[in-house]
């Protein structure tokens, strides 16, 4: 064989260092790869892990009974919060508690001393007011009571108590908890002295709520309404307490037809008095003003025939009245206050929900003391527990065969007590888990307490446990559709023509400098961006509304001015001055269009918007007109285009085929202005048509003007998508071969017509996802809009509204929400909701970019 | 007969003397006939590789009062290298003309030069010009997009853009608005035919044009070419991927648009030059070495060199 140039042979054996190096490679790619793939795994996995609890089923629990002897009337039953103690509560004020561990009772008493004639209880049973037959009133405050005693003061048998082991002790009971100390527990009475009225015919109803400044009552006698306001008084010489009462008769006539009411309730904090016939007449009469109280409306809340109200309660915050009635049926009524409501007070009760079908009859209804729960119990011995707002049904118990006689639950939720007609006591461990966000109440309108009708609402901020939090996801959803759709309408223009005019009409020396510049704004921290927006722009803008919105008219129109102007120019002259020149005169009209813009505004805004715009988009003068115009003239301008492109060129062309150059300029001016003169005049005949047809744009697309709204977020946030959607784009653009290039010029094409008919075809799979990889910038894009939205989280189109994205959200709010909550566990569902768009965005694109990349390699 | 010495500078100097155009004023002195010069050359090849004086040699029968184009001592630079040496020739009206020479030297670039295709490369230089029915080529006011349409080019490597067969072939007329489908129609079937490709292709018009080979992809930008209907017709090797029927398509092809349209075509094939040109150039290095009719290119070169190139015996 003939000796190589080198003069050995080659060696046909790979070496060994050769393939380590390529088996370590291989290795560590691989090791990194999986890496990747399963950090982005961990992070699904661990958004799911707080997620899934959201949707797990309530969970409850038979725990323990006891016998409670025989009752003579009991209203209620009270269960603490440690669940030890079970007390009933006789309709002769008697008192009793029930020991769970030893099942025995521990304690009897009558703090009323004498028998009431009628008893107020609030919902979650913890103040009351009764009121006797001499006519006087007594009010208090009953509950469950802590404390330590003192170890040495104990019996030596008590202190030697293990831990967790239940031990009687006065009338309550002692155990020893987690760090050691000897706890009781046991029930506590605080009750006024009899407090005489004016009157002292029999009290035969009497309601009460709690203000800030004391408690409010009401109460029925001699045929008639008393309202009655308390006040706390501190007797600065002996420091004694001593209630106020300030009466007010109401003017209410009542129907003698009807007699006494069989309930009477003050509804929140006592601005209505609900009367309440057994047969489901309510009349709600309106004491915001007592001296001129009247009866404002008149509802039936038992529809059907012959039927009674057998139940009823409010729940938390006593502004919604559940009823249930002897058909089974359960309905929850609030006030709400609709724009023709009819009524003197311009609010109406509805009834909004309803639990469940009809069954046996309602025997007693009990609301959560923590959120809006509801437990009915029946005739039949079921107990059911409602969401009452979604009205979702979460429990369901066959307790036995007798009748409820009452139920509550647990102070914590987290234990339900029931008292039968068999005067047993009953108690259920459970855990309701996170109702108040179930798929509906995420993902569907719910009607909530006070709305006219059911809403998507998120409102999450929890002052109180009266509040209820509103976790609807869509006006977040909205918000970052919103965010994305106004910045992609400015940035993904924008940056695909600056990509296109980089690769194909800038020389080759420009194209890189420019490249990075542009890519440098990629740089720019996003929260510079926010800074700017709300600092600087928003401020800014918000005084030159009118020079703003006309300068979407004015600056496209100034570019095209120019560019037949430059036609004008003798076709010598314009191809010599292809270069600079050419850039110049466009950079020029740029500031012409600005300046034309500010002059024109005020003018504008006074010929359309009534000369204030602020106060015409937020409907109080002007008319629909002008808004219509301005919307509709960016599409009469298409409109023509299409029109004069289609229908007139060809016959033009035509026409014109033996004229000079200059004079198709000045054809092409004067059509430009026909065309512009054309777009007003249509765009301003339909908008008069359509506000003489009663249709205005306010209230839509535009609105009221907020000073952090869509258009500076579109704005800035297209700032921040740009140069993303820029290099990919550009990328994806000089990719494409040179010699299609040259085929395309070759064959006679201006560079415009080479890069709309070959170029951009041919890349349309990397422009594609340039831009979806900037739409999945721009759906998690967090700072800009946290700092240049108002982050309220609305549902409208209004350009000139805030609103607030997934992300602003999860960075709001996150911080302040306590762990594992229903609202931390909604937030991280929020993240897993953006990361799925995200995740679909991109894959997506990465799909198309995949189906397209395969026609790419065959070129 | 007049003696013209073609002073070669060094290229770092002349990329600073020479303007990036040069309108030549010396027009109708294309020097003909063997200088004494060049036959004491000994090789003519080693001369040109050493970068020694030298003088095209112009037949007389490559004279033509009326040319649709004429070179004018036409030089280019990539950047500092020379590839084009003070080429002067002329195409006539309606006639093939034929450019061979071995690999590199200069064809397609002078080639590209007659539309101005090297404008689109940033490190080109000229000097020279080139007059397309006596008007400048590289005048400043020289509208390419015009000129282009009126010089068609099929390029060496097939290019067909990523559409379907039907739009390669109608893109010409598709940037000039056309949008009557018979008419479009008509030119399509009308070119393919020309090309050859319409019996292969006539029943999947509408598919990619990147499935078809790589020979029917060359015809296709041939048909590409003539649906424009240009003055003149540049083919860069068009037939280098084609088996011989189609090769006889295209020369047939070449025979019919003669009359009508001048062609210019660069070839290896010293057959194909012979049986389709009318006018052949030789090239070596940058420099046009000799140029004559066909007949006395092949038949009586007065240049050894030629002859040996012609005949296969080069190298
Ligand atoms: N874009 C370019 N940049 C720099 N040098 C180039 C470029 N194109 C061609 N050249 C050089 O110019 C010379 C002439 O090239 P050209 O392509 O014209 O040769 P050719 O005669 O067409 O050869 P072939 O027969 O192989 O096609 C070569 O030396 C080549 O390296
Ligand atoms: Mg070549």
């Amino acid at each position: 064989m003939k000796p190589r140039a080198t003069g050995t042979r080659r060696p046909r054996k790979t070496r060994f260092s050769v393939t380590f190096s390529e088996g370590a490679s291989r290795a560590l790619i691989t090791v990194g790869g999986i890496g990747t793939i399963a950090a982005v795994a961990l992070i699904f996995v661990f958004l799911l892990w707080v997620v899934v609890p959201l949707f797990t089923a309530p969970t409850v629990e038979a725990a323990e009974r006891l016998s409670a002897g025989s009752l003579e009337a009991p209203r209620a039953v009270l269960i603490d919060e440690y669940q030890l103690l079970a007390s009933t509560l006789d309709a002769d004020g008697t008192l009793r508690t029930f020991d769970f561990a030893s099942g025995e009772k521990i304690g009897e008493r009558k703090p009323l001393e004498q028998r009431p004639s009628a008893v107020s209880l609030s919902p979650e049973g913890r103040d009351f007011a009764a009121g006797f037959e001499d006519g006087s009133v007594r009010i208090g405050r009953f509950g469950y009571r802590s404390y330590f005693p003192p170890e040495a003061e104990l019996a030596p048998e008590l202190r030697a108590i293990e831990d967790g082991v239940v031990v009687r002790y006065e009338d309550g009971v002692l155990q020893r908890v987690q760090d050691g100390a000897l706890r009781f527990q046991g029930i506590d009475v605080e009750l006024s002295d009899p407090l005489s009225m004016r009157k002292s015919t029999p009290i035969e109803r009497i309601a009460h709520t709690a203000r800030d400044d004391g408690m409010v009552l009401c109460v029925w006698t001699d045929g008639g309404l008393i309202f009655v306001e308390t006040e706390e008084r501190t007797n600065f010489l002996t420091g004694e307490v001593v209630l106020d009462l300030s009466e007010t008769e109401l003017a209410y006539e009542p129907d003698p037809s009807r007699g006494t009411p069989d309930y009477l309730l003050l509804v929140g904090r006592g601005d209505n008095v609900l009367l309440l016939w057994e047969d489901g007449r309510l009349e709600r009469v309106d004491v915001r003003d007592p001296e001129s109280a009247s009866v404002v409306e008149v509802v039936d809340v038992v529809p059907a025939d012959g039927e009674v109200v057998t139940a009823l309660s409010f729940l938390i915050g006593k502004s919604t009245l559940v009823v249930g009635d002897s058909t089974g049926a359960v309905r929850s009524w609030f006030r709400i206050k609709p724009e023709a409501a009819g009524t003197p007070d311009g609010t109406v009760f509805v009834p909004a929900h309803r639990f469940g079908s009809t069954g046996s009859a309602v025997t007693a209804l009990a609301p959560s003391p923590r959120s809006r729960l509801i437990s009915v119990g029946r005739e039949d011995g079921t107990v059911q527990i409602y969401q009452a707002t979604t009205e979702a049904l979460l429990v369901e118990l066959e307790v036995g065969p007798d009748a409820i006689r009452a139920l509550s639950m647990s102070p914590k939720e987290d234990g339900l007590c029931v008292l039968t007609a068999a005067d047993e006591v009953m108690r259920w461990d459970m855990d309701p888990r996170h109702p108040e966000a179930d798929l509906t109440a995420l993902f569907a309108p719910v009607w909530y307490e006070g709305y006219e009708q059911p809403a998507h609402v998120w409102q999450s901020e929890s002052g109180t446990d009266e509040f209820e939090p509103k976790l609807g996801f869509l006006p977040l959803i909205y918000g970052t559709l919103k965010a994305t759709l106004y910045s992609m309408l400015f940035g993904a223009p924008l940056a695909l023509f600056a990509a296109l005019y980089t690769s194909e009409f800038l020389s080759r020396r420009l194209r890189t400098p420019i490249k990075s510049i542009i890519e440098m704004m990629a740089s720019l921290p996003s929260v510079v961006l926010g800074f700017l927006a709300a600092l600087v722009i928003a401020p800014v803008a918000q005084t030159v509304v009118p020079a703003t919105l006309v300068s979407f008219v004015t600056l496209p129109l100034a570019l095209l001015l120019g560019a037949y102007l430059w036609q004008l120019l003798p076709q010598r002259l314009s191809i010599r001055w292809s270069g600079w020149q050419r850039l110049c005169c466009m950079g020029l009209a740029l500031p012409v269009g600005v300046l034309s813009a500010l002059a024109l505004g005020p003018w504008v805004e006074g010929l359309l918007f009534a000369g204030n715009i602020e106060l015409w988009l937020d409907g109080q003068r002007g008319n629909g007109v002008g808004g219509w115009l301005i919307l509709l003239l960016p599409l009469c301008a298409l409109l023509w285009t299409l029109f004069g492109g289609r229908a007139l060129g060809p016959w033009m062309r035509r026409r014109s085929a033996n004229w000079s150059r200059h004079q198709c300029a000045v054809l092409d001016i004067a059509k430009f202005g026909v065309g512009i003169a054309a777009s007003i005049g249509v765009a301003l005949l339909v908008s008069s048509l359509l506000d003489g047809a009663g249709y205005d744009p306010r209230g839509s697309y535009v609105g009221t003007y907020v000073q952090r709204n869509a258009l500076i977020v579109g704005f800035v946030m297209g700032f921040a998508i740009i140069p993303i959607i820029y290099t990919l784009a550009e990328d994806a653009l000089s990719s494409v071969p040179e010699h299609l290039r040259l085929a395309s010029l070759g064959a006679g094409a201006t560079p415009w017509q080479t890069a709309v008919r070959v170029i951009v075809p041919t890349a349309m799979s990397g422009l594609f996802s340039a831009v979806m990889i900037g739409l999945g910038r721009a759906v998690g894009e967090t700072m800009i809009v946290l700092m240049a939205t108002g982050n309220t989280p609305v549902m409208d189109m209004n350009i000139f509204n805030g609103f607030r994205t997934l992300s602003a959200n999860i960075a709001v709010e996150l911080p302040e929400a306590v762990q594992n909550s229903t609202h931390y566990r909604a937030l991280f569902l929020a993240a897993l909701v953006l990361f799925a768009m995200t995740f679909t965005l991109n894959t997506l694109a990465e799909l198309v970019r995949l189906r397209f990349r395969k026609r790419a390699v065959q070129l | 007969m007049e003696e013209r010495t073609i002073e070669i500078r060094p290229p770092g100097v002349a990329s600073k003397e020479v303007p990036r155009m040069m309108r030549s004023q010396a027009g109708g002195q294309e020097p003909a006939g063997i200088p004494e010069s060049n036959a004491t050359l000994g090789g003519l090849f080693e001369a040109i590789e050493q970068d020694r004086k030298f003088e095209t040699v112009v037949h007389d029968s490559a004279r033509d009062d009326n040319p649709v184009l004429e070179i004018q001592e036409f030089r280019l630079w990539y950047g500092e290298a020379q590839a084009l040496h003070d080429v002067s020739m002329i195409c006539p009206q309606g006639k093939v003309t034929a450019l061979i020479g071995p690999s590199g030297c200069g064809k397609s670039t002078l080639l590209r030069c007659v539309n101005r295709m090297n404008d689109l490369i940033d490190s080109v230089r000229i000097s020279g010009d080139m007059l397309l029915n006596g008007q400048s080529i590289y005048d400043k006011g020289v509208d390419v997009i015009e000129l282009r349409k009126r010089i068609g080019m099929v390029f060496q490597k097939p290019n067909p853009f990523p559409m379907s067969i039907f739009e390669n072939v109608v893109y010409s007329l598709r940037i000039d608005g056309e949008r009557d489908r018979r008419v479009l129609q008509e030119v399509c079937e009308q070119s393919l035919r020309g090309a050859g490709l319409w019996k292969e292709v006539k029943d999947r018009l509408d598919s990619s044009a990147l499935a078809l080979s790589g020979g029917q992809q060359q015809r296709l930008c041939i048909a590409r070419a003539i649906a424009a209907e240009p003055d003149v017709l540049l083919l860069d090797e068009p037939c280098s991927a084609l088996d011989p029927i189609a090769t006889g398509r295209i020369e047939e092809l070449i025979e019919e648009l003669k009359g009508t349209y001048s062609i210019l075509i660069v070839t290896h094939n010293m057959q194909q030059a012979s049986r389709a040109s009318d006018f052949t150039a030789f090239m070596y290095l940058g420099r046009l070495v000799e140029f004559g009719s066909t007949e006395d290119i092949f038949l009586q070169p007065k240049l050894k060199e030629t002859e040996d190139y012609v005949t296969g015996r080069f190298g």
